[in-house]
Order: C-alpha cells, then sequence, then structure tokens
C-alpha cells in the first residue's frame, strides 16, 4: 500500500509539476474545443448554429404526435416536412433530411439518414422524450384524463428539459463543447503511456523496475495516477466550458461527470491494451493516437462521411456512446437507453482491464 | 559470495553480448569491470539486475538463485541491491529531494528515517543547497551526483555503477570516486564499470576486463598490468651518445632492443627485469640529460589482451 502511493503521488506530482506542460493541458482542450468548434460550425455544417435540424414527418393527421411536432419547443430544434410516408423516407434516403418521423397504428419510428452524424442525434432525442411522455399520456387517458391538459403536459415536460438553451443565444460551442471533451478524454490514454514509458520503459523505468516494487503495484499506481490526472485535465475543462462560455451541459449534471468519468477510463485501459500489444510505448502512442481517431470519426459528427450498413455497428463506439448520453441527458432522451449506454460504456472498460490483465498476466510470466 | 554469473549467454539475434560470462563478486570487495563500447558490461548488469533474460547460465545474489521474476525471493534480492544506470534515470520534474525520496520509498524507507537518509545524502553528494531545484536545472556533475544517490538512500549491501561519470568535470568526478571508495569502506561491495583505468585504479581492488561478451582477464590492478605486459622502456636523454654506448647497454641481461635516435637512447627490455640502475651505471661515463621509465600500465594491459584502445578514438599510450 505504501508503495502504491509512493508511485501514485510521485507519478501524479510528476504529472502536474511541469508548468508548460500543465498549461497545454489545459489550455489545449479549451483552445480546440473555441477554435476546432467554431471553425467546423462555419465550415462544415452551418446546422451547428442551431438552426433548425430538416426533418421529415409521416403522422397521423391531428394526432398527439403531430401537435406535439408542431410545438415550438419541437420546431426550435427540428425543421419538419410534413409528408406522406414514402416521401419521408425517400427524403432521408437522399439525405436531404437527417432523420424521418414515421408514425403507423401508434408505433413511432425514427429512421436515420446515413450520413447524419451526430445531426440526427438532437431529434432522435426528441422523439425519445416524446415516446416516454407518450407512454405517460396513454396511461393517463385510459384511465379517464383530461386531453387538454396532458396536451400542456408534453410541452412543459419539453420545455422543462430545453429551457436552459432558451435563455442564451445557441451556437455551435454547445455541440462541440460535448464532442471534443469527449474526444480529449479519449485522448488521455497517451498520458497513461507517457508515464508508462518513463517509470517503465527508460533508464529511470530500469531503476524503478529494479526496485523491490511489484509490477501489479507499479502498474496500479501509475494507471491511478494518469486516470485522476486526466479526469481533473477533463473536469477543468468541462468547467470552464460551462461557467466561462455557458455551454450547455443539460441538467444531470452527475451523469455527464460519470460519463465523462467512463470515457477516461477508458482510454486508460485501452491505452494499456494497446501497450501490451505493441511492447514499446513509442509504437503504442502511434497506434493509440490511430485508433482513436477512427473511432472519433465513425462516432460521426465532426465531418459527415457515409458509413453505409456499418452506422449501426458504429452507434457502439464509446464516443457515440458518451455523445448519446449527453446530449440525450440535454435534450430529454431515453432514459433507459442511457443507462444502457452508460453501462455498456463501463463494460467496455471492465473488458479492456481483463484483457490488460491477462495479457500482462502472461508478459509477467514469460 | 555476493554475486557469481556462472556461464552467463544471452544474445541479440545473430549478435552473441555474453558469451559464457563468468564473474564472481567476494563480500566487501571493489570490483571494476573494463571493457570497451559494446564489450557487453551494460548487458551483464542487466542480466544479473533482472531487466533482461539470461539464455542460459547461472545467476546467484547473495547466495541464492535470482530469476528476476516478480516473487518474494526476488523482491528480496532486489531489496538489497542499488543500481546506478549508465544514463541520467532521474525525473526531470521532480526535485532533487523529491527524486531521492522516491527511490527510498521504493526501497520500502519511510517517514523519518526517509528524511534523515535524504537530508544525509544531499549533504555527502553536495547537492543540499538544490534540493528544492529539478535535476533539468543541474550541471552534468550534479546530475551524475544526484544519479548515485537515488541508488543508495536504501544503504544497499551491493552498490552496481554503470560508468557513473560519464562526460563530467574532474571536481565531481573526484567527488563521485570518493563517495564510491568510502562506501566500499564502511562495508558495501561494489561493482564498478568504467572506460576510465584511473577510476577503476583507485576505486577498485580487483579488475576485470571483458571484451566481446566475455572476461579475458581478471586479478588485481598490478597482477593484470604485468600478466599481460611483455616489455617495458626506459628512454634516457642522453648528450652526444657514442656508438659503443647502445652496444654496452645490449650486453645487459634481458634488454631486447636498444635504439639511438639523436640524443634519445630507447631500451625495451622483459617486464620486470628492473633494469634501471643498471643501465644508468652503463650510462654514466655521458651526460644524462634525462630518464623517462614507463610503467606499465592497466591501459597496456588492455591493449595488448584486447588490441583495443578502452575509449573509442582514444589514444592507447
Ligand atoms: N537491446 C539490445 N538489442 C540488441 N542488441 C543489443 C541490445 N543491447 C545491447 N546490445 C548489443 O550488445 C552488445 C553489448 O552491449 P552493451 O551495452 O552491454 O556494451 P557495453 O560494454 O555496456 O558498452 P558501452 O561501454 O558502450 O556502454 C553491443 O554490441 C550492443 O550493440
Ligand atoms: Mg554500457
Amino acid at each position: 500500500m505504501k508503495s502504491f502511493l509512493a508511485v501514485f503521488t510521485t507519478a501524479t506530482k510528476y504529472c502536474w509539476r511541469d508548468l508548460t506542460s500543465v498549461a497545454v493541458l489545459i489550455a489545449f482542450p479549451i483552445m480546440l474545443i473555441l477554435v476546432l468548434g467554431n471553425a467546423l460550425a462555419g465550415f462544415i455544417s452551418p446546422t451547428y448554429d442551431f438552426e433548425p435540424l430538416p426533418v421529415s414527418a409521416s403522422v397521423e393527421a391531428g394526432g398527439n404526435l403531430e401537435t406535439f411536432l408542431q410545438s415550438g419547443e419541437s420546431s426550435q430544434f427540428m425543421e419538419i416536412n410534413f409528408t406522406t410516408r414514402e416521401n419521408a423516407e425517400e427524403l432521408v434516403q437522399s439525405g436531404e433530411v437527417y432523420v424521418a418521423i414515421i408514425e403507423e397504428d401508434g408505433e413511432v419510428t425514427v429512421i436515420r439518414a446515413r450520413n447524419s452524424g451526430m445531426n440526427a442525434m438532437i431529434p432522435i432525442s426528441i422523439i425519445d422524450s416524446y415516446k416516454q411522455i407518450g407512454a405517460a399520456m396513454t396511461i393517463a387517458m385510459t384511465s379517464g384524463g383530461d386531453f387538454t391538459e396532458l396536451a400542456g403536459l408534453i410541452g412543459a415536460e419539453l420545455s422543462v428539459t430545453a429551457a436552459p438553451l432558451g435563455n442564451r443565444v445557441q451556437s455551435a460551442i454547445d455541440y462541440y463543447a460535448v464532442t471534443m471533451l469527449v474526444m480529449i478524454l479519449l485522448f488521455t490514454g497517451l498520458n497513461g503511456l507517457e508515464l508508462f514509458k518513463k517509470s517503465m520503459f527508460s533508464e529511470t523505468g530500469a531503476r524503478v523496475l529494479t526496485s523491490p516494487v511489484s509490477k501489479p503495484v507499479l502498474v496500479g499506481g501509475l494507471l491511478a495516477a494518469a486516470t485522476v490526472t486526466s479526469y481533473v485535465q477533463g473536469l477543468i475543462t468541462f468547467f470552464f466550458t460551462m461557467f466561462v462560455y455557458g455551454v450547455y451541459w443539460g441538467e444531470n449534471i452527475p451523469l455527464v461527470l460519470l460519463t465523462l468519468f467512463a470515457v477516461t477510463l477508458f482510454s486508460q485501459a485501452f491505452a494499456i491494451v494497446v501497450l501490451l500489444l505493441c511492447k514499446s510505448p513509442n509504437a503504442a502512442m502511434g497506434v493509440m493516437q490511430a485508433l482513436i481517431w477512427v473511432m472519433t470519426f465513425v462516432a460521426g459528427g465532426y465531418v459527415k462521411i457515409d458509413f453505409g450498413a456499418a452506422q449501426e455497428i458504429f452507434r457502439y463506439s464509446p464516443n457515440s456512446l458518451a455523445h448519446t448520453i449527453i446530449f440525450g441527458s440535454a435534450f430529454g432522451g431515453n432514459e433507459t437507453r442511457m443507462m444502457n449506454d452508460l453501462a455498456l460504456l463501463f463494460i467496455y472498460v471492465a473488458v479492456l482491464f481483463v484483457i490488460a490483465f491477462i495479457l500482462g498476466k502472461r508478459r509477467l510470466t514469460k | 559470495m555476493i554475486l557469481s554469473m556462472t556461464d552467463v549467454i544471452k544474445r541479440y539475434r545473430a549478435l552473441t553480448a555474453l558469451d559464457h560470462l563468468t564473474l564472481n563478486l567476494q563480500k566487501g570487495e571493489a570490483l571494476g569491470l573494463l571493457g570497451p563500447n559494446g564489450a557487453g558490461k551494460t548487458t551483464a548488469i542487466r542480466v544479473l539486475t533482472g531487466l533482461t533474460g539470461a539464455d542460459t547460465g547461472e545467476i546467484k545474489l547473495f547466495g541464492k538463485e535470482f530469476s528476476g521474476k516478480n516473487n518474494s525471493d526476488s523482491m528480496a534480492i532486489r531489496k538489497r541491491i542499488g543500481l546506478v544506470p549508465q544514463d541520467l534515470a532521474l525525473y526531470e520534474t521532480l526535485s532533487a529531494r523529491e527524486n531521492l525520496e522516491y527511490f527510498g520509498k521504493l526501497y520500502g524507507v519511510h517517514g523519518a528515517e526517509l528524511k534523515k537518509r535524504v537530508d544525509a545524502a544531499l549533504e555527502v553528494l553536495g547537492l543540499t543547497d538544490v534540493a528544492k531545484k529539478s535535476p533539468k536545472k543541474f550541471s552534468g556533475g550534479m546530475k551524475r551526483r544526484l544519479n548515485i544517490g537515488c541508488a543508495v538512500i536504501h544503504k544497499p549491501e551491493l552498490l552496481i555503477l554503470d560508468e557513473p561519470t560519464v562526460g563530467i568535470d574532474p571536481q565531481s568526478r573526484n567527488h563521485i570516486l570518493d563517495f564510491v571508495s568510502e562506501i566500499n569502506k564502511q562495508g558495501t561491495t561494489v561493482l564498478y564499470t568504467s572506460h576510465y583505468m584511473e577510476e577503476v585504479e583507485r576505486v577498485c581492488s580487483r579488475v576485470c576486463i571483458m571484451d566481446a561478451g566475455r572476461v579475458i582477464a581478471d586479478g588485481s590492478v598490478e597482477e593484470i598490468a604485468k600478466s599481460a605486459i611483455f616489455e617495458e622502456s626506459i628512454t634516457l636523454e642522453v648528450k652526444d651518445p657514442a656508438p659503443s654506448l647502445p652496444e654496452s647497454i645490449k650486453k645487459i641481461q634481458g634488454v631486447v632492443r636498444c635504439e639511438v635516435k639523436n640524443r634519445a637512447v630507447t631500451i625495451t627490455s622483459t617486464a620486470g627485469s628492473g633494469n634501471l640502475p643498471r643501465i644508468i651505471e652503463v650510462a654514466s661515463p655521458f651526460v644524462i640529460l634525462g630518464v623517462s621509465a614507463k610503467r606499465a600500465t592497466l591501459e597496456d594491459a588492455f591493449l595488448a589482451l584486447t588490441g583495443k584502445s578502452l575509449r573509442d578514438g582514444g589514444e592507447a599510450s
């Protein structure tokens, strides 16, 4: 325990001591969010300036869903083309709209355009929230409730979740703060690799490795230091975007923080597995960076890429999961799905650690 | 026996870095391990500290087989060893004191005892004034001193130093050599690798010369010098040497050659013949302006044994 603490505190100090690197550690992500966020918003997708997202819909005329979609809360986010089912599907297939909302026999489905990336997430979250309210409404109606009051309930429910957004002019930063911070945290595994390199693979590492500290204690201490350092780095960026730039992170901040923590842990675990497979930390850093970029881009939302059928699989990339949870939390997404996605993120982490443990053990006994 | 490596082989692909290396070290000894670049000194140290596995051979430390594995036997052995790696092995963003403390803690020294030992080490190494500074701001010599300090906080019974004085000023070098001698006097067994004869002669009681992964000579400094040198040379500077002078010198027993070049009369005789007084006697009718005798040094022995100079591009004299 004492040597674990020694490794942990020293490695943490080592990370934070260098003033220039601390400045980079904190200033860089913030710069990235500001510069890239605004730049991308301008160049790639003007929809991020929160012009309502184009959506097609085929819904029952005069039904609850239509009322809901026509309400101010919905039209603030979506520009809805009410049309026939065929036309709605055509529009989404051609990519003219991000999603098509189809209602048939009371069943609501959302079809996502192939290259819609993050854009689809907001309409999907909104429809998710409708479905939840819809369920509540059905119960209320069957129990003899008043429809007009319930219609108000829909609006009320939505405006609760969307209210903070109404207080300021929304901009690209609200979106990029989320996606960039998730991406940045995914890269923090590199902090860990840097620590492993110094304490296990360099000449300093030779000295550490010849000391009577067991490898599991050493690895554990370094890992803890990297995780804490990375998460604190993320928190600083998070609170900076929140308080200085007024970025809207939704109402459920603990959930968002937990998600960010899961992403941090994922990155650390991922880094260890890559390191164990690559043998040299420099190679691992290269591979890690390449893989994180891939994960980031398949998650969508940064640039539009058409992945075809693979889109559904890419929803399970760690970035995508984190986006779903955080945007879902901000825009009233489906709670069950958010919880499932969060659980899935932690399962990823657990699986990676198990793999790391097995690989590490094999390495030690070799 | 504190350390024994027997018949150790270590290959890196086609290259045999250690070729049936056998090396022993008694308690309290200071052994100098000399060898040219690439002789396998660092590899020997890596193998015997468990950083790299040997292909074959036996390694015993403190009388126990040492596998370098992550078990309690190995840990107990590791506790008794201090390693000063060839390159600087420090955390640059931590202060000198924090570096010393960290390595102390890794070896299980904590609390008040740790503070006491760190203070003492800073004092002995002359780093007290810069204890709070990071080694980034240190001179080469200060870094080297700290590099050694980090290996001795836990008071190892065996201290292994891999070229601890590379690239530093003479003062720091003296400081380090005195430090190592002192630690050895207090009972620490020392394994010291170097390119520098003078250092080994000063610090070590015994010398092993390594080349191409094996030990090619082992003994005291004098023994090695004697065994390896077959000839000694004496040069007289004589005013107007007559041709008869070399003739008479050549008659002295043990003299192999005598050459005259202007005023310089160079006499080569077999090692250990002790001919200097007789030569001077024979030359006494002449005006002797100067005498220079070159004692056999380890450097010569090294050259004779390996055909190589100790340092790349260094003068073999
Ligand atoms: N990890 C490695 N992979 C391949 N070859 C290696 C490795 N480490 C050392 N060698 C080779 O083994 C030989 C012995 O190297 P070693 O570093 O032990 O020499 P040395 O005596 O310490 O030299 P120096 O005086 O330059 O430090 C060299 O030829 C070197 O190139
Ligand atoms: Mg070496």
